[in-house]
């Protein structure tokens, strides 16, 4: 399982994609660090995190698309899968290694709390709640991105269906809000990133938080399931 | 008809059992109920044509599909049932080189012996040991996508053979490569074939002949024959033929007929411009007509300018044998 993530992290920092994710990330929550706190003389770095949610609807995709797709678009997912590992072990590699790769990035916001410390001290306890609702939200995200990307052996449409998932939890039920208000409302108990926000405010949200669990647990476990079906199809 | 080994059955450790397997894809069957047995340090082919099943057969027994109805142990370990422990036994080079491009050769060697889960310790020493082996030494710095198809066949044989499997999978082999990439992956089969068990698949006839100890054919997902290369050649040499080119002004041949008994035939081929004749001498099966032929022939005062014997190729074995299951 070392193995996969190793090479997979690899592959994220020998090729263009994970620096152009990285460089992108930072520019936009640097950009957003200087106009919520620095402009408005304010120590709340909890609001960068909602823009960060926001642009991990895309990067989850960008991320996730190859893992399996891409593996099976280059026939190489006859290397792995003839090696002594096992599905549980695949699957749960490629969602670790996007996962720490999202670790990173939340690692790299470390300094924007640092530079903010010579101000004023944050308020530690709300940002470190903030920390772990946009970490549980990534494990959802990535978990449907893998889930995309073992549908298909196209990163391209792999992409696009993670991107439609995320967009449409987040969005759908304001988009139906003024023809189905009673069931907009439903869904906007399900929107993941409303979800999210709880945790923007302190808040732990346990419900928000096994909500978020069950998606990636059930994403994952069905992958393996496509996984192993193909096997016996295929 | 399905030719089977006439051989005994060597008494050396069985390597590979498919019992009774089948692959269904709806209602097409690709495999239909294949058995056989391989045992430890055989060479063997797997042959047919395109679409006979050979592939779908290979990746059964590396575990990258699985089978229907049947059973496959390799090793000792049922490919589904132990299939982590089955997989370790075996080491795949699959069709059409599949390989991470943006990796150089050795972190690629390496990434196979990390899946292989090779000890840390010995990993750097057996990575370089391989490359050694495939003659990929030069180029471990040199990326996977920059390196010619040659090339590449060596890097994923070299990923097959990391952690020194029992048993190597290697699907069309030389598919691709120029005839002294050819010869030099031929030879690095040949010398694999001394540690390892080998099964490989080529549409090349002339090379499994030379490489394989045993052959298997399968024609529309059935083994249709199973024996060494020289027993199918002989199998199919049905006709005991001689080809001579003679100078006989007189047509005395005709009387030879009479002279050697195991003569069946004698049949004038073509009328030369300086006067020879050649001519096809059938015989009886498994007499050798070449000495009486010489004898009797300068009893009679004929000269003979050329006698030929044409071999049986495993290419006329498998024509023939695949004709024979096809109008089945």
């Amino acid at each position: 399982m070392l193995a996969i993530i190793k090479k997979e992290l690899k592959n994220y920092f020998f090729s263009p994609v994970g620096y152009i994710v990285i460089g992108v990330f930072l520019l936009v929550f640097s950009l957003f660090f200087f106009l919520t706190t620095i402009q408005s003389a304010s120590a709340d770095l909890t609001n960068l995190f909602y823009y960060a949610a926001l642009g991990l609807m895309f990067i989850a995709p960008l991320l996730t698309m190859w893992t399996m797709s891409g593996e099976r678009k280059n026939g190489t997912e006859q290397l792995i899968m003839t090696a002594p590992v096992n599905m549980f072990e695949v699957v749960i590699a490629k969602f670790l290694s996007a996962f720490l790769f999202i670790v990173i990035l939340v690692l790299c916001t470390l300094m924007y709390f640092g530079i903010l410390s010579f101000y004023q001290v944050p308020d530690i306890p709300t940002y470190l709640t903030a920390i772990l609702g946009f970490i549980l939200l990534s494990m959802a995200y990535i978990a449907v991105g893998i889930l995309a990307s073992s549908l298909t052996q196209s990163p391209m449409i792999s992409g696009i269906l993670t991107f439609g998932f995320v967009a449409l939890s987040t969005w759908l039920p304001y988009l139906l809000q003024s023809f189905f208000p009673t069931l907009a409302e439903t869904l906007s108990n399900l929107s993941l990133l409303d979800l999210f926000i709880n945790f923007l405010y302190g808040q732990i949200d346990i419900t928000a938080a096994i909500l978020f669990i069950t998606l990636t647990i059930l994403c994952l476990a069905i992958t393996m399931i496509i996984m192993k079906r193909r096997k016996s199809v295929k | 008809m399905v030719y089977y080994c006439k051989r005994k059955e060597r008494e050396e450790t069985l390597v590979i059992e498919v019992k009774n397997i089948t692959k269904k894809y709806g209602n097409f069957v690709a495999v239909d109920d294949i058995s056989f047995k391989i045992n430890d340090g055989e060479i063997v082919g797997l042959l047919g044509p395109n679409g006979a099943g050979k592939s779908t057969t290979m990746n059964i027994i590396t575990g990258f599909i699985e089978q229907t109805e049947g059973q496959v142990i390799v090793n000792g370990y049922d490919t589904i049932k132990k299939s982590k422990m089955a997989k370790g036994q075996i080491g795949y080079m699959p069709e059409g080189v599949p390989l991470y491009g943006e990796l150089t050769v050795k972190e690629f060697i390496t990434y196979m012996a990390e899946l292989r889960k090779i000890k840390k310790k010995e990993k750097k020493q057996k990575v370089q040991k391989i490359m050694e082996q495939t003659g990929l030494n030069t180029m471990q710095n040199k990326l996977i996508q920059n390196l010619s198809r040659g090339q590449k066949q060596r890097v994923s044989l070299a990923g097959a053979l990391v952690g020194n499997p029992k048993v190597l999978i290697l699907d069309e082999p030389t598919v691709g490569l120029d005839p002294k990439q050819i010869t030099e992956i031929r030879s690095l089969i040949k010398e694999l074939g001394k540690n390892h068990t080998v099964i490989l698949s080529s549409h090349i006839l002339s090379e499994v002949s030379q490489i394989c100890d045993k052959v298997i054919i399968i024609n529309k997902g059935k083994i249709v024959a199973e024996d060494t290369p020289d027993n199918l050649e002989r199998i199919v040499a049905e006709n005991n033929i001689i080809y001579v080119t003679v100078e006989d002004n007189e047509n005395k041949i005709e009387s030879i007929k009479e002279k050697i008994k195991e003569i069946k035939e004698i049949k004038l081929i073509m009328q030369n411009e300086d006067k020879t004749k050649k001519y096809e001498i059938i015989g009886n099966k498994d007499v050798d007509l070449r000495k009486s032929i010489f004898t009797e022939f300068a009893k009679e005062g004929i000269t003979i300018f050329e006698m030929k014997k044409p071999e049986a190729t495993l290419e006329d074995a498998f024509m023939k044998i695949i004709g024979e299951g096809g109008k089945k």
